[in-house]
């Protein structure tokens, strides 16, 4: 951690982080707890500790040891837990996954880690005292490292939850890559028996401000809920009053970093859930609970699929290389487009052939809309209607591009037979596509 | 008596951590608000700090105006932006005036502040150097750091369970300088905070007005502790409250002995429900709680008889300062037996009981609370704690425009320091250094002005906060007596007659400028001044009001027409003519024309 001048000086007088000790300086003696080095910077600088509380950094020419650190265990209220995740059967199952919510300062390399497991999160938010709660770290990474692996371990725990009798199931998952899992969960999970509520916060927890408790405890109350489909509970405004519960097909992160970032594309979050006044409000309407016989769940995914984003400018031989690809979700431009030139403009740079040869060769290619909000008709102009006879999959869809990647990945598990591929697609599984766009005047 | 001081200037410069704008103005309406919640978390060194947990049992509910000056940031919706280098550059420049190190490598930590004052539940605050010091007449006082943080949010209402805040402030730079405990009494206390005051104020680049320095003063006595006081608007105040901490800390110095004598610590009474005693009482306080569902819980203590009455403050008592811990838990305050109980229309008959029930002896008092169960239960455990503190506790204490203080919350420790980790840590390299201008220290600034004005203008222009406009028309060729002349006693004057500037640095370098050019004589610049605080360009000042200077052939026809008579040309055209150049031509004329000798 500390550059080898520091770290020598270190080792010769036994010092480790967290020791009293006084430093030598340019501007003078100063005593204080030595601190963890962050990664970043110059390695050569020491990170002291004051008395007043304050870190500072240091070029140091001497450093004496004063007192060794107290042995004090910092972890809080863990003894309480040990026999958690024993049988969920009646409770609220909670799994954690890592990111936000569940994060505490990593003072090594002074980034925000996931950290803490489900059952300290647990002992750390005392409204949670009211449900009856079991919980599990299943892993805990950022959920930009997420792949269809961990939502196939996601989907199998969910389903064992389900299996040991769980009321329903809350699952802990970082922000960035939440709606994916929801939409992906959304097709691996059907005709669920309980509801599966994905929660995280975009404030970390080691803040005082934090939304994760409310979040937490709404997703948890939403879990005891009468309803049975993948859904996202996150803060429905800035404030910190309630949260909305997204249908997990339809809900996207619409802002890097606000609280209310999840909105429900194409339609209205299917509940209002404000624990607080014990409040929790239809906005529209649910799949009811299915019966646990007809609960069904597939773990066969393929993750050999990839988005690609249209602009201007798109090359052919970048679309000619996705040819090792099973399928390719392009997120189009308008209602559902890409270059295809079909006025023979000697200036225009077409993808269309390329597209061709692409579904020609068996890559499965399906649109969907860069607007996010919208429906692909790609009936309307020639571009779409050339891209509707290349073989293009997803006119008429109102899929967000999360929605139509997770399902692509997941049909394509299923079949490759490109006529059994499009029927699938175009079929809705889990409310990723309706047969009329509503008309919101609040919007 | 140790008195060190805590100084927080804000800077005249962009936010901390944002590029919002510094500027705020009281008259400003907000465009809408936030509602939000907090909690404490832990530190790096997997504590809870105390002030935290005291402030979270109030579990309040936070309201916060949003002004057109706030971004995402400050509504803590998006990650802090890097730190100002404006901001930096000045506290760089301030440490070297105050004789301090430099740290090689800048932290930004969260210091936690969970009163709802930042909307974040921490204020960023890192500390730029160390070890300086600041000479005064009693000597070198010591500064122990200089820390560059942000401004809170400012405070509008506060009720036991919500708080109302604006933000437009939230996020403004603050210079911090922390002195040693050198400080030897309330004069030198005066001393060290103007002195510091000035230095900055010199600087040109601080915020000016009120509100935009605040003074904490640090006292501590011989057997008591540090307690930091907060909120002292006025410096003359800074001495008598010192004075009257060191009362106080020496009166609980006396309290505790008298304690110890007696060996009741630690006290392990029981609360106990006394609201049965008082179920047809006539006690108007105990009847209005109890209607409206509250429990009476009495405690016993010991011993204590007399010692709660007992002043520590002028109009305080011991058992005051047991009140304040009680109020922590969200109860109004206590009754204790040391007050004359029959002024809140408690009967003696009702006292008796209570005695009975609590077991109180004659040596005994005890506190009484109505509230609701759970909250006079909490309330009494807290009078519990600090009736067994066997020393001064560490506190933060609001000044009283009286001189005296009262509790806020525990003393904050080390724990409530944590990384920020939003913020890469800054090293201070050469670099950085190289394009920072280290300002002229007071001292050489003072006798610097002393060269160019008279001493007493020196002294009145080192305090102004026009010293930046000044040292800008001086640099332009301006006479420097007639620049501070007109910067502090003309401005004044018409800003006493209800003139007012809206930019009086871009007014007085386009006056001055034209001055130069010799348009109109000195006599006229109040005059010129005044027709240009309605925004009025100074050529056309010169043109409407014919404050031109006569000068040439017009001059010349101008003495001669009024017979060569100096003093009648300078009462009718005082503002139009030089009279050196008048006298001149006076002397001239009569030498060439004998009618006129």
């Amino acid at each position: 951690m500390y550059g080898p001048k520091i770290e020598a000086q270190l080792k010769a007088k036994k010092i480790v982080i967290g020791d009293r000790i006084r430093v030598q300086s340019q501007g003078g003696e100063f005593e204080g707890l030595l601190m963890p080095r962050p990664l970043s910077g110059d390695l050569e600088i020491l990170v002291l500790k004051l008395d007043s509380g304050y870190n500072v950094g240091l070029s140091v020419s001497d450093v004496s040891l004063i007192d060794h650190q107290s042995k004090k265990s910092s972890s809080p209220g863990a003894s309480d837990l040990s026999s958690d995740s024993d049988d969920p059967s009646g409770a609220v199952s909670i799994l954690g996954c890592g990111g936000t919510i569940a994060s505490k300062i990593e003072y090594k390399t002074g980034a925000v880690y996931p950290s803490i497991s489900a059952s300290e999160l647990r002992a750390s938010f005392p409204q949670l005292a009211n449900f009856n709660v079991r919980s599990k770290q299943v892993f805990s990474l950022f959920s930009e490292d997420f792949g269809t692996y961990h939502w196939k371990l996601i989907a199998k725990e969910v389903e064992d939850q389900i299996k040991k009798g769980a009321q329903g199931v809350v699952i802990m998952h970082g922000t960035d890559t939440m709606t994916y899992t929801a939409c992906a969960l959304s097709f691996m999970l059907q005709k669920l028996p309980v509801p599966v509520v994905l929660v995280g916060s975009q404030r970390s927890s080691d803040r005082p401000s934090s939304e994760n408790e409310m979040n937490l405890v709404n997703a948890v109350y939403a879990a005891t809920k009468d309803f049975g489909e993948v859904s996202v509970c996150m803060h429905a405004t800035t404030n910190d009053t309630y949260c909305h519960i997204h249908r997990g097909t339809r809900v996207r992160k619409m802002h890097t970093s606000r609280r209310d970032a999840f909105k429900t594309i194409n339609g209205k979050p299917l509940f209002l859930s404000d624990y607080g006044n014990s409040r929790f409000e239809s906005l529209s309407p649910a799949l009811p609970k299915s019966s646990k016989s007809d609960f069904s769940f597939s773990d066969k995914i393929n993750e050999n699929v990839a988005i690609v984003y249209a602009h201007p400018g798109l090359k052919p031989s970048f679309i000619s290389k996705l040819s090792d690809y099973d399928g390719v979700v392009f997120v189009g431009l308008g209602l559902g487009h890409v270059a295809t030139n079909p006025f023979n403009d000697p200036n225009v740079i077409s993808v269309f052939d390329e597209v061709k040869a692409l579904n020609q060769s068996g890559v499965a290619t399906v649109m969907a809309p860069q607007t996010i909000s919208g429906r692909i008709c790609m009936r309307v102009y020639t571009t779409g209607r050339l891209l509707i006879d290349a073989g293009m999959i997803g006119d008429g869809a109102d899929w967000t591009p999360e929605a139509a990647y997770a399902k692509l990945c997941f049909v394509l598990g299923q079949t490759k037979d490109p006529k059994k591929v499009k029927e699938l697609m175009m079929k809705n599984i889990a409310g990723e596509l309706t047969s009329c766009s509503v008309f919101d005047s609040d919007e | 008596m140790k008195i060190g001081i805590e100084i927080h200037q804000r800077l005249n410069t962009s936010k901390l951590f944002c590029n919002c704008s510094s500027d705020i103005s009281e008259d400003e309406k907000p465009i809408c608000m936030i509602h939000r919640r907090l909690h404490p978390v832990l530190s790096e060194l997997g504590e809870v700090d105390e002030a935290s947990k005291s402030e979270h049992l109030k579990r309040r509910d936070f309201e916060y105006q949003v002004f057109k000056n706030n971004c995402l940031v400050e509504l803590d919706e998006e990650p802090p932006h890097p730190m100002n280098d404006d901001a930096l550059n000045l506290v760089l420049s301030i440490s070297a005036q105050l004789n301090a190190t430099l740290v090689s490598e800048i932290h930004t930590m969260r210091k936690t502040v969970i009163d709802g004052s930042n909307t974040s539940g921490f204020q960023r605050t890192a500390v730029i150097s160390l070890n300086g010091h600041v000479e005064t007449s009693k000597g070198n006082v010591g500064i122990t750091s200089i820390a560059l943080e942000e401004e809170s949010a400012g405070i509008i209402s506060n009720s036991e369970n919500q708080a109302t805040y604006r933000l437009d402030r939230l996020g403004i730079p603050l210079i911090e300088i922390s002195t040693a405990p050198d400080i030897k009494d309330g004069d030198h206390l005066r001393e060290v905070a103007e002195k510091i005051g000035l230095m900055l104020r010199s600087t040109g680049k601080v915020a000016r007005g009120l509100g935009t320095i605040r003074q904490d003063i640090n006292v501590s006595t011989e057997g008591g502790t540090r307690v930091e006081i907060k909120g002292a608007q006025d410096l003359k105040m800074l001495g008598e409250l010192a004075k009257g901490e060191a009362n106080r800390q020496t009166e609980l110095v006396k309290i505790i002995f008298e304690i110890r004598s007696k060996k009741v610590l630690p006290i392990d009474s029981l609360s106990v429900d006394l609201t049965s005693i008082f179920k047809s009482t006539s006690a108007s306080l105990i009847k209005k709680g109890l209607d409206s569902g509250s429990s009476i819980l009495g405690l016993l203590l010991p011993k204590h008889k007399g010692l709660l009455g007992r002043e520590i403050q002028s109009g305080k008592r011991y058992g005051t300062e047991m009140s304040d811990y009680a109020k922590l838990a969200g109860v109004k305050g206590i009754i204790h037996s040391d007050e004359q109980l029959e002024k809140y229309g408690i009967t003696s008959g009702e006292i008796e009981s209570v005695k009975s029930a609590l077991s109180v002896g004659s040596d005994d008092a005890f506190v009484m609370v109505v509230a609701n169960e759970t909250a006079a239960k909490a309330a009494l455990k807290n009078v519990l704690v600090r009736a067994n503190m066997d020393y001064v506790p560490g506190e933060t204490r609001r000044a009283n425009p009286d001189g005296t203080t009262t509790f806020m919350r525990p003393i904050p420790g080390k724990a409530r320091m944590y990384p920020e980790t939003d913020i890469p840590c800054v090293p201070i390299t050469s670099e950085l250094l190289s394009s920072v201008s280290v300002g002229e220290s007071i001292d050489a600034k003072r006798s610097r002005l002393e060269k160019l004005l008279n001493k007493d203008l020196a002294a009145t222009m080192l305090k102004s906060r026009n010293l930046h406009v000044f040292e800008k028309l001086v640099e332009l060729g301006v006479e420097p007596m007639l620049a501070a002349n007109t910067l502090e006693n003309t401005v004044v004057a018409l800003r006493r007659d209800g003139f007012e500037f809206t930019d009086l640095e871009k007014t007085m370098v386009e006056l001055f400028s034209e001055y130069k050019k010799g348009s109109f004589v000195k006599a006229a610049v109040p005059e010129v001044l005044k027709y240009m605080t309605k925004g009025a360009r100074v050529d056309a000042v010169l043109k409407i009001y014919r404050l031109h200077k006569i000068t040439g052939k017009d001059l010349e026809k101008l003495v001669s027409d009024n017979g060569c008579n100096l003093s009648v040309i300078m009462q009718k055209h005082r503002l139009q003519v030089d009279p050196a150049e008048v006298s001149q031509l006076v002397g001239k004329l009569k030498c060439e024309n004998p009618a006129y000798r």
